[in-house]
């Protein structure tokens, strides 16, 4: 049970998102421990997971970053929202908008692409961005290592 | 007592909700004066000052009407005023415990009473016509305030609280210049050691009337007068030293008062009461609500004025505590204010010194860092050169990684069922594989071969049905990462088009449409993430 010591930083960005994205998972799991049959209800598991994985990545970098507490921002409005009983039907709009920036001009692009990005110069734009590259990259490694452990 | 108690917390509130206290004080102390004045007539002083002070307390609501009935009076007065002038002045300017404490032994009340009834309606009338020849004059006024009652009394306190720096705004109204306020002032501080030591005079008169207390009291007097004495010498110092010195003067004979008379609550609480205004003199309004931090402040405030006083270090003390935070305040402001950030930019030869032109190259210096620093970040984008090209590429590479995550998450949607057994074994070999795990984005194929036997049993017909759709995607999945990605998302809908809505078709225009197609069809592929994978480990 107990993570060995000497291939993990206890404190690292990595192990932080691993375990709250897991904690999430397990909190979504039994909330809805049927199993999904029809695709609507597969969507929306698809969606709370994206949702929790954002969030516990922000949660994980903390308020330090801009973009962490924009998607954290985004996340609590959303929450609010849901709490409302308004379902959003569309993803994120964040995703959804993100090709239509390339014709407007490169910087436009990284914005919409990067959270919270509207509001930055170009400095701090490249650097949230570099930021949100490398944290992408481990929550997709954590992402997958866990699809790969869950799977086989 | 009791009755002066009241009074005096109604006075308060009505000190507070006026806010002028020239006006309630003044005419507060007019019909006090008239009281005791008629009382001094009468003869009957020690009955009849419990009356006079209710009289005062009922008259001084219609403050202001109540004033002119009583200039008669005052005007009446004026004789006997003037001899109390006099007596006044000599008690200041001998300025010796004995006199003060001689005037009170000769007529413990009436005298007093009288002298300050005369002096009051003097000050309304004259308004500093009096004042400026003669500062005594400031006396009388004090006092008749002091003999009305222990509302009266917190009032003289007040007064004398603010009186430090109120008597200058007194001393406005009655147009008196500024070179007579330091005398003003001693006259202030005098009168209101005078007229606490009145009050307590008046309270254990009136409420025990025995003489030991009253001797105690004029012992205390004594004292007080030398400590006014000790404050007129330090008036040369600026106004707010002298409010404090006061103001903890005050608290000193509070002290004693609350010493003396000990046995009566309303009395400390109302004494406290005053010592607030004194510690606060800008605050007195809210006096009357706040009595009971102020008591314990008070309390605290007489101990340490008491021990000052044992020590005999009384003013320079008072002075100097506040200024002394202050000071230690400005101090650190002071060396906050310095932190500044410099950045020093020189600029080469030929380059513009403008400075929008320096903090333009600041910039783009600062650009050109982070470009590189994401060119190590993202694969494949140390060989371009440009950054729009550059900056094209992170898009690309950041939409690749969203889309990754939105795939992942995707999965486990499908997957999560069996996730529910070892979440918490997962937890120690997820962060040990992830870390040990494939570094690159690009080798998730081989991670992807492993949900699909799980998934196969669950979609048998839709990965057979999808099969023809995924070859089509599958050439898309080779052409580059992000087009890996976007063939993905297309192939994902073949499965769930199989059921549901989508054609071969659509499917082809998707793959070959690349991202922007992709982006709304994310919404809508759910089940079939692992058909595709499948696709490509058999391919």
């Amino acid at each position: 049970m107990t993570p060995q010591p000497l291939l993990m930083k206890p404190n690292s960005i990595k192990t932080r998102f691993a375990y709250g994205f897991l904690r999430a998972l397990n909190s979504l799991n039994k909330n809805k421990p049927s199993s999904p049959s029809s695709p609507k209800v597969i969507f929306r598991r698809c969606r709370m997971i994206k949702l929790a994985a954002d969030a516990s990545m922000a949660s994980a970098v903390g308020s330090r970053r801009a973009w962490s507490r924009a998607v954290l921002c985004k996340i609590r409005c959303q929450r609010a929202l849901a709490m409302r009983g308004r379902i959003r039907s569309g993803g994120f709009r964040r995703r959804s908008g993100a090709g239509k920036g390339f014709g407007v001009g490169q910087t436009d692009g990284l914005r919409k692409l990067v959270p919270g990005g509207g509001a930055m110069d170009l400095c701090c734009l490249l650097d949230e961005t570099a930021h949100y590259i490398k944290c992408l990259t481990t929550q997709v490694q954590v992402m997958r290592n866990i699809v790969d452990i869950c799977s086989t | 007592m009791d009755m002066g108690g009241t009074d005096h917390f109604q006075q308060e509130k009505r000190n507070e909700d006026l806010r002028n206290y020239h006006s309630t004080n003044l005419s507060s102390d007019w019909p006090i004066g008239g009281s005791n004045l008629t009382n001094s007539s009468m003869g009957s002083i020690p009955t009849t000052n419990p009356m006079a002070v209710c009289k005062g307390d009922v008259m001084e609501s219609p403050s202001c009407s109540s004033g002119p009935s009583f200039c008669p009076t005052t005007v009446w007065d004026h004789p006997t005023n003037t001899q109390n002038l006099g007596f006044s002045d000599i008690n200041l300017q001998s300025s010796a415990g004995a006199s003060n404490t001689l005037g009170f032994r000769k007529g413990p009340l009436s005298i007093e009473r009288t002298l300050d009834m005369g002096w009051a309606p003097q000050n309304s009338t004259v308004k500093g016509g009096m004042f400026l020849p003669t500062g005594p004059g400031m006396i009388p006024q004090s006092l008749s305030q002091f003999p009305s009652d222990s509302g009266f009394i917190e009032r003289a306190a007040r007064f004398s609280c603010f009186g430090g720096g109120n008597f200058g705004d007194m001393m406005n109204p009655f147009s008196i210049p500024e070179s007579m306020n330091p005398y003003a002032r001693g006259a202030s501080s005098v009168m209101q050691r005078m007229q606490e030591v009145f009050v307590g005079h008046g309270l254990k008169s009136v409420s025990s009337g025995q003489s030991q207390k009253n001797e105690v009291n004029m012992v205390e007097a004594s004292k007080d007068v030398s400590m006014s004495v000790e404050l007129g010498a330090t008036e040369g110092s600026p106004l707010k030293n002298e409010r404090k010195s006061e103001s903890i003067l005050r608290s000193h004979d509070e002290a004693k008062l609350g010493v003396g008379v000990s046995g009566n609550d309303s009395d400390e609480a109302e004494f406290s009461g005053g010592g607030g205004g004194g510690e606060e003199p800008s605050s007195s309004k809210a006096v009357g609500l706040k009595k009971r931090k102020r008591s314990s402040q008070d309390n605290e405030t007489t101990k340490d004025n008491t021990e000052i006083q044992r020590k005999g270090d009384q003013t320079p003390t008072s002075t100097t505590n506040k200024p002394s935070g202050k000071h230690g305040k400005q101090g650190s402001q002071a060396s906050d204010s310095p932190k500044e950030e410099y950045i020093h930019v020189r600029a080469r030869r030929g380059q513009a010194t403008n400075s929008h032109s320096l903090a333009e190259r600041v910039r783009r210096e600062k650009i050109s860092e982070r470009m590189k620093l994401l060119q190590d970040i993202v694969p494949g984008c140390s060989k371009v050169t440009g950054k729009a090209v550059m900056l094209d590429e992170i898009i690309n590479y950041v939409q690749s990684l969203q889309r990754q995550v939105e795939f992942l998450s995707m999965k486990l949607a499908t997957v999560n069922p069996r996730l529910d057994f070892n979440v918490e074994g997962l937890l120690a070999k997820d962060i040990l594989q992830s870390r040990a795990g494939p570094s690159c984005t690009l080798g998730y194929s081989p991670d992807m071969t492993m949900p699909f036997p799980s998934l196969l049993p669950s979609q048998p017909g839709l990965t057979q049905t999808g099969l023809p759709g995924m070859s089509n995607s599958l050439d898309a999945l080779q052409r580059s990462l992000n087009s890996q990605l976007a063939a993905m998302s297309g192939g994902y809908k073949e499965p769930t088009q199989v059921p549901n809505m989508w054609g071969e078709d659509e499917l082809h225009n998707v793959v070959q449409m690349g991202f922007n197609s992709s982006a709304p069809l994310d919404s809508q592929d759910l089940t079939g993430s692992t058909p595709p994978e499948h696709m490509k480990v058999e391919l």
